[in-house]
């Protein structure tokens, strides 16, 4: 407590001077294409972000450090994307921004209104209503229907409807005696979430079924007083997974793909099989910035940015990047378990098991541990919808980081 | 001249990365080790119900009690919160019998004792919580 000042500054400063050094490398590589908004854009976000990072150490009164974890790995992937795609990178940097701007509109509204625990209807409302619209207006892409664009700006719903999930699960749970007493009350959700989960194999959205099925499993094993309705669902949810691989033939082919990917390496093998490639080339320390041939792997910059990572600056970053995960995620866990609101409670530990659930699919994909679902590493990989929504939550988990019903006495 | 920089920066950012996530460990470390044991010795003492950084001043998770001890924002007291909510002599705690009362040293904010205010003197239980300015405390007493 008494040296808290200096304390923070720390990691504060060693942020600054990776981007510093990150950014000035990045300018050196591109020095031939280099123009005057692309040295304005980089040097701003580095000042919007440690601007930020110094604000909130001195306006909040919750967490310190999940802010500074996120703008870390946001860093690191801005700086491989930016080494990929010059265009890509810098479009992410205003995403990044944006998204930064958000989390600080995010944590001021969610604070100053009360009463988010009450809205379960409109939670599930808006949900289906973006679920209808993305199939009605969605455009197919990579054999998935989870992109609508209106008016030039395209989105995926599905990051929004995460959050949303997120909050409606919270808010069935706090309410949790009121509902009981109706008679179907104590199904109302699990009726929710597999008309959720229905809608997704109707896009297609396998990664997204996957985040779903644990994100709602993990808060029902913890919330649920009906233990019997917890094993039921896990009994029907792997029986729908069988059934699935049976039916369609996408599953079936990504779980052949899991099993054996040199056998298809020509074809649906080839994405996961360049990526463990660029792993391994890479070792421990990589092989510099610039140097590798990330560029090999399709859809590096989003699904595949990890092996990236790996590539150019090490597997010991790649480590580090899980490991910033695993602290942002306890962090998640602390402040559920210190936060005394129970709506907000849930909240907590329903975005760091998203985090950690969305991160572990992803990381566990790309070196081919479990079956490859193409979902983005939050606030690491390229893409705006995704890293808008994961700041999104993460300025709600700010705020349930603080003492709520304190406030309200 | 860019593939040697290139090559000297990826050990650098390593260093820097583990050198980030070994601050913030720290960081966390200093949180955690800042929940101290109660302090065995003790058998009644006041312990802190708020989050320690979710107040601006210093404050302790636990304050042992004596025979007579004053609270308050004046450096003379026992036990000294800096809270601005908290007047100069706040309010005492005096053991009588092995009982323990509070009494309130008409203090501007006031003192609630499980959320009723102090009007004179209060007997303490184990278990009632006290809340002074922005710190609320609990009170426990194992003797």
């Amino acid at each position: 407590m008494l040296n808290r000042g200096v304390n923070y500054k720390i990691p504060r400063n060693l942020l600054f001077l990776f981007e510093s050094i990150a950014l000035f490398l990045m300018f050196m590589y591109y020095r031939n294409a280099l123009d005057r908004s692309t040295i304005i854009y980089g040097l701003s976000l580095i000042f919007i972000i440690y601007i930020s990072n110094l604000i909130l150490s001195k306006i909040v009164s919750g967490d310190n450090y999940i802010f500074l974890i996120v703008t870390m790995l946001a860093s690191i992937g801005i700086i491989m994307i930016y080494r990929i795609n010059y265009e890509q990178g810098f479009k992410q940097i205003i995403w990044i921004s944006l998204g930064i701007v958000l989390f600080f509109a995010t944590y001021f509204i969610v604070k100053r209104i009360k009463g988010w625990e009450k809205l379960f209807l409109y939670y599930c409302l808006a949900s289906v209503f973006l679920f209808l619209a993305t199939l009605l207006l969605g455009r197919r892409f990579k054999g998935a229907i989870n992109w609508i664009s209106i008016g030039g700006i395209s989105f995926q719903p599905t990051e929004i409807i995460k959050i949303l999930a997120i909050l409606m699960i919270a808010s069935y749970y706090t309410n949790y005696d009121r509902f009981k007493e109706k008679k179907w009350g104590r199904y109302y959700l699990i009726g929710i979430m597999y008309l959720f989960v229905f809608f997704l194999f109707l896009q297609r959205d396998l990664g997204s079924v996957l985040i779903f099925c644990s994100l709602f499993l993990a808060l029902q094993y913890i919330y649920d007083e009906n233990r019997k309705l917890v094993l039921a669902n896990i009994v029907v949810l792997m029986f729908s997974g069988l059934l699935g691989y049976v039916i369609f033939p996408h599953v079936r082919i990504r779980f052949e793909t899991w099993i054996n990917p040199w056998e298809y390496i020509d074809t649906i093998g080839y994405q996961i099989t360049q990526s463990l490639f660029a792993i391994s080339e890479g070792g421990f320390f990589g092989t510099g910035l610039g140097l590798g041939h990330p560029d090999f792997i399709p859809e590096v910059s989003k699904d595949f940015i990890f092996s990236a990572i790996c590539e150019e600056m090490g597997i010991l970053t790649g480590i580090g990047v899980i490991m910033l995960f695993m602290i942002l995620v306890y962090r998640g866990f602390k402040i559920s378990i210190n936060q005394r609101n129970k709506f907000f409670r849930i909240v907590a530990l329903g975005i760091s098991i998203l985090f950690g659930i969305q991160s572990f699919i992803i990381f566990g994909g790309v070196i081919n541990m479990i079956p490859l679902t193409g979902i983005t590493i939050p606030f690491v990989s390229y893409g705006g919808s995704s890293m808008l929504s994961s700041f999104i939550a993460l300025g709600i988990l700010q705020v349930a980081s603080e003492e709520l019903d304190i406030e309200e006495d | 001249m860019f593939n040697i920089l290139s090559l000297v920066f990826k050990y650098v950012f390593i260093v820097i990365i583990y050198m980030f996530i070994f601050s913030i460990i720290k960081l966390i470390y200093l949180d955690i080790k800042g929940i101290r044991p109660i302090p065995a010795d003790s058998g009644t003492y006041l312990k802190l119900i708020n989050r320690k950084d979710t107040l601006p001043f210093k404050v302790k998770e636990y304050y042992p009690l004596e025979d007579n001890v004053f609270l308050g924002r004046g450096n003379d007291n026992e036990i000294v919160i800096k809270d601005p909510y908290i007047s100069k002599k706040h309010l005492r705690i005096v053991k009588d019998e092995d009982e323990y009362f509070l009494e309130d040293l008409k203090s501007a904010n006031g003192t609630y004792v499980n959320g009723d205010r102090v009007m004179d003197v209060v007997k303490l239980n184990n278990g009632d919580r006290i809340s002074v300015g922005q710190v609320e405390f609990l009170f426990v007493n194992k003797e």
